[in-house]
């Protein structure tokens, strides 16, 4: 027994000491080693291509993200942290942020449209199209809400992506949640916005030819939480994340023996394996409609079918003739 | 809701010879407006009571209602769910929750019986741990599948039988009380087991939201829910939640994401033959889904009682673990009727857990948890 208590004590205090150790000291060197690693290629690259290929702003946010990882890391490995009670750790969402602000400005390029409905404070529920095989236009949506009212939109996933390993809980960290009614009307209750997709799996599992065609809106479950909750609703128009991933064919039987709703193929997926997953860099343009009211009806209304599906076709009709108008605008797919 | 009043005076417990019936007859002694405590199980109370009658006696057999009837028992509570399979064997378990339940509420439910209120011990597992679950349940909502295992399908039942006893009695208070997974000093609990281990294993990929409550808060709660009247179905856990992983690292404890998610529970059954967890297959469920559950009806009811929130049971079971080998002979004394006197006797040494040498006991239990930390 005192055997076994004084070799669990010696192995506490060698475990002290490696916290303070040489490996703590590299993890946190590493930023820094990045960071001037990272300089020295920018310049290489400017002496030979004569352009900033990597400029200065998109350096520093390489620079946050290894400062903020290693910061995340270092407190949950001690525990030390706070998530919310749908699973939301913000820190470590702010540690992500980085990456999809460079995908956000410099890979697709987003031009961002009518942020100033968006309401800093208050519940709002952000209705969109959705479309590109994977769910990035939601990612891009709330770089955008984050980046205009600093705040983080709660976007609803599909129920099958509670199943699967470590992106059921990347989303539930980044703030994600399930779309269950419930889930929904809880957080517009404690005035979040949340951010929902109508035509869920029907949208990105759609097929090239068919792209910005809306599908059905569901049954409209989206104005029922909305108007019990008294949210407005904000619809948005993405354009571009079509283009991502043109999808050319549905192989079905692959789907159905692997659980996934579509099983997609792509000029390059899955031919040239984990390549194929590299989206291509079309140019975004993702409008925010202004609100449609919901408080001017009573939170009965959300029972009758003739008000829910009246406001859910105002939605879709919306969301459609927006991206009817930035198509007209849009020249080129990858220069916008 | 109807406002239902039952007076509570003479209580019947079942399942002292666990935690929960323990601690609750312990605490409904020290009220001196309960004037007679019965009560009921096959072992022996699991601390000393003072002025608890006990019976040894099977809550499987009709016996159940003429001792109702002669000691005019106006409030039964029904503490005896067993939820660690660690206490006894599956049959056991089984035949204890659905027909123990089942007589008891018989027996309740019968036309001359004066009981005019049941209190039952239930659990969050009923609602079950599925990929799709919504992040939130409120005690009206029903689990979508169907369920996976036997102690699932068994609480079911349990409830069930509990419904069946308001319908055909609407003049009782009839409370159900679902509690989440417990921690705390002198509770060993699946998950107490599965944060001693010097490295615990999680399910690859998965990183499930999860809910404690401290025991002292959950006989809190049950002395409360007993003492006083509400009638209805009230989940019971710490606000707030912890993920795995979290409460992994607040135990000090190193994260090792092993178990596969495709066939967990086989994994599981591996690793219960090595270091005997005591994880049935709704736990391990759990550890891949989570579970959190909405408290609002319990602290509309009865405000603050819940004190620790989950994050503060676990900080709290942290540092109860950390002192574990310094005080851990001391903590879990437990009481023999044939040694009272003896202890009686020699209250100062009595607490260095002489209590525990008894063979017969020893017999019955055989895997005691110390067993799982010398093989960890």
């Amino acid at each position: 027994m005192s055997q076994r208590s004084a070799a669990r004590a010696r192995a506490t205090r060698s475990n002290g000491h490696r916290e303070v150790g040489r490996l703590e000291r590299i993890r946190k060197e590493l930023p820094l080693t990045a960071m001037s690693a990272t300089g020295t290629l920018a310049m290489r690259l400017h002496d030979l291509t004569g352009r900033d290929v990597l400029d200065l702003e998109s350096l520093q946010e390489l620079v946050a993200l290894g400062y903020r990882a290693a910061e995340v890391r270092s407190a949950h490995k001690r525990g030390r942290y706070n998530v919310d009670d749908f699973g939301f750790d913000r820190d470590y969402t702010n540690a992500l942020v980085p990456i999809f602000r460079l995908l956000y400005k410099k890979y697709w390029r987003v031009e961002a449209f009518g942020l100033e409905v968006l309401p800093r404070s208050g519940p709002a529920l952000l209705v969109s199209n959705h479309s590109g095989v994977l769910p990035l236009d939601g990612a891009m949506i709330e770089v955008a809400v984050l980046d205009a009212v600093d705040r983080y939109a709660r976007a609803l996933i599909a129920s099958w992506f509670g199943g699967l390993p470590m992106v059921s809980w990347l989303l539930r960290r980044t703030g994600q949640t399930l779309g269950h009614p419930d889930d929904s009307l809880r957080l517009l209750k404690r005035g979040e916005l949340v951010l929902v997709f109508p035509e869920g799996v029907r949208g990105t599992g759609k097929p090239f030819s068919e792209r910005y065609r809306l599908r059905r809106f569901g049954r409209g479950g989206f104005v029922e939480v909305a108007l019990r909750a008294g949210a407005p609703i904000i619809p948005i128009s993405v354009v571009g994340a079509e283009e991502i991933y043109p999808m050319i064919a549905d192989l079905q039987i692959v789907a159905k023996l692997i659980g996934m709703p579509y099983f997609p193929v792509t000029p390059t997926w899955p031919w040239l394996g984990p390549l194929g997953l590299i989206p291509l860099p079309s140019k975004w343009r993702i409008r925010f409609h202004p609100p449609v009211r919901t408080d001017d009806y009573p939170p009965e209304a959300a029972d009758d079918p003739s008000v829910v599906m009246r406001i859910s076709d105002q939605v879709r009709e919306t969301i459609q003739a927006g991206l009817v108008a930035d198509l007209m605008e849009r020249r080129s797919v990858f220069r916008g | 809701m109807r406002d239902l009043m039952a007076e509570t005076k003479r209580v019947l417990i079942t399942g002292v010879s666990r935690f929960w019936g323990a601690h609750l007859a312990r605490r409904l002694e020290a009220d001196p407006s309960v004037e007679t405590i019965v009560a009921v199980d096959t072992h022996t109370p699991l601390v000393e009571l003072t002025r608890t009658d006990y019976v040894r006696a099977d809550i499987r057999h009709s016996l159940i209602g003429k001792l109702l009837r002669a000691m005019n028992i106006d409030t039964v509570v029904h503490a005896g769910l067993i939820v660690d399979p660690r206490r006894a064997p599956a049959r056991v378990v089984h035949e204890t929750n659905v027909i123990g339940t089942m007589n008891l509420i018989a027996a309740c439910g019968a036309a001359d019986s004066p009981v005019q209120k049941l209190v039952v011990k239930s659990s969050t597992a009923i609602y079950g741990s599925e990929p799709d679950d919504p992040s939130f349940w409120s005690e009206d909502m029903v689990r979508r599948a169907p369920p996976h295992d036997t102690f699932t399908r068994d609480l079911d039942e349990v409830e069930a039988y509990v419904r069946d006893f308001s319908i055909r009695r609407p003049d009782a208070v009839v409370t159900v009380l679902r509690f989440a997974n417990v921690l705390g000093p002198g509770h060993n609990t699946p998950f107490a087991r599965l944060f001693d281990l010097a490295v615990v294993p999680t399910v690859f990929g998965f990183d499930p939201r999860l809910q404690f409550v401290h025991e002292e808060d959950a006989v809190a709660v049950f002395e409360r829910m007993v003492l006083e009247s509400h009638p209805g179905t009230f989940n019971v856990a710490g606000s707030g939640i912890v993920v795995l992983s979290q409460a992994v690292s607040v135990m000090g404890k190193v994260n090792l994401p092993v178990i596969p998610f495709i066939g967990s529970e086989l994994a599981m059954i591996a690793l219960d033959r090595t270091v005997a967890l005591g994880f049935s297959p709704h736990l391990t469920r759990l550890l891949r889904y989570g579970r959190v559950v909405d408290t609002s009806a319990l602290s509309e009811r009865l405000g603050d009682v819940v004190r620790h929130s989950t994050l503060d049971t676990v900080l709290a079971q942290a540092r109860t673990r950390r002192v574990r080998d310094l005080v851990d002979r001391s903590s879990e004394y437990e009481y023999e009727a044939e040694l009272e006197a003896f202890l009686r006797s020699r209250r100062a040494a009595g607490s260095n857990g002489h209590a525990r040498s008894v063979p017969a006991r020893r017999a019955r239990r055989p895997a005691r948890p110390r067993s799982s930390r010398t093989e960890t």
